[in-house]
């Protein structure tokens, strides 16, 4: 009883934050700061939703199973956001301030 | 299991956000984001959905999905790290 | 050479360990067809790992004591904490938000640490590297302030005392 609601709690806890990411994916201005919502979704959500899965197993083979997923998320969730920025970064795509002092370069340049 | 049910939903309307972000998207990167939050999103949701129908069976096909999800990401950021710069400008300035 | 041998010969063993575990855990089945498609995949496997560590020579390993476990707890609280930053900034007003992107020295910080080092910033939120060189690793910050956290060392100090005990 007590862990099917510290299950549930956890299970909440990381829906919310997963919807917390999809709200930054489609607030936050340009595509670096929107990495940084997906990574919120890719670390917090899959320890929070894992977490509450685990206590619902009867503590065997399966809470195995979901560990090792935890651990696979974990491992390849950083390396995919990197090299999706250092990607961008090198076919080059501006952070904000710097897309911001180059418009203002450009309307210098235009007036 | 309301839990899991709340979860589900939100999971599969997360999902669907992550895919319209993809489909509307401004840079190929912006794609692939969303494309790769789609994917780990998706991962998670077959595990509920495995706990939700009682048959945790279903881990298996979830790992499956998150590690082919990575590498097939690799496969694309691989492909599109020494092609896309002509693309993105393209967007750029037509979205000017 | 020989020492480089005995090391690569110890990795080998321990690599053929783990999958053989990790095997018997994924499937859960003891039927002699199973376990024996299983042996087939780890000898696989271990003959692949055979050959890439005679063509690169060098043998990576991440020590796992409890000191990396210990880092891993702490890690975690990381985690948490800069979520929620992250998350208190995606409900607030996103039109204020000021990222920066910084070029941090990593030149003091051993080889085997900076790896570590760059996935546990991409692994906190708000935080992302981006690049990588012989002195230098670009991150990428929503806020000045976790920028400063990061200057501050305390990380990369974790990260360091790890591999220097560890290797």
């Amino acid at each position: 009883m007590i862990l099917d609601t510290l299950s549930a709690i956890l299970l909440i806890c990381g829906a919310f934050f997963s919807v917390t990411g999809a709200v930054g994916l489609f607030k936050f201005p340009d595509f670096f700061t929107r990495v940084h919502a997906a990574s919120v979704t890719d670390s917090v959500v899959t320890l929070l939703i894992v977490a509450g899965l685990m206590l619902r197993t009867n503590f065997d083979l399966v809470t195995v199973k979901l560990f090792i997923m935890a651990v696979f998320l974990l491992l390849t969730g950083p390396t995919a956001s990197h090299a999706l920025a250092k990607s961008a970064r090198h076919g080059g795509l501006l952070t904000l301030p710097e897309s911001k002092a180059s418009d203002e370069q450009s309307k210098e340049r235009g007036s | 299991m309301w839990a899991l049910i709340a979860t589900s939903i939100a999971m599969l309307s997360v999902m669907a956000l992550a895919l319209a972000r993809a489909l509307k998207a401004e840079t190929v990167y912006d794609r692939i984001l969303g494309v790769n939050m789609f994917g780990t999103k998706t991962a998670l949701f077959i595990a509920v959905l495995g706990f939700l129908g009682g048959r945790p069976d279903f881990l298996d096909i979830a790992i499956v999905y998150a590690l082919i999800n990575f590498i097939g990401m690799i496969a694309v950021l691989r492909f599109f790290e020494y092609t896309a710069s002509s693309e993105s400008d393209n967007t750029e300035e037509s979205s000017k | 050479m020989s020492t480089h041998n005995n090391r690569s010969i110890i990795h080998i063993a321990i690599w053929g360990l783990v999958l053989a575990i990790f095997w018997v855990l994924l499937s859960g089945y003891f039927t002699p067809l199973l376990l024996s498609l299983g042996a087939l995949s780890v000898v696989l496997v271990v003959a692949l790992l055979w050959k890439m560590d005679s063509i690169d020579g060098q043998v990576p390993l991440l020590p796992l004591n409890l000191k990396f476990l210990r880092y891993d707890i702490w890690l975690l609280g990381q985690i948490f904490k800069s979520s929620i930053q992250v998350t208190k900034l995606v409900w607030s007003n996103t039109t204020t938000l000021q990222p920066v992107m910084v070029k941090l020295p990593i030149d003091h910080i051993p080889l085997k640490a900076r790896v570590l080092y760059a996935n546990s910033i991409t692994l906190t939120p708000g935080t992302l590297s981006i690049d990588i060189d012989d002195e230098h690793l670009s991150v990428h910050a929503l806020q000045n302030h976790s920028i400063m956290e990061l200057a501050s060392g305390d990380m990369a100090r974790r990260a360091s005392t790890l591999v220097k005990d560890g290797a």
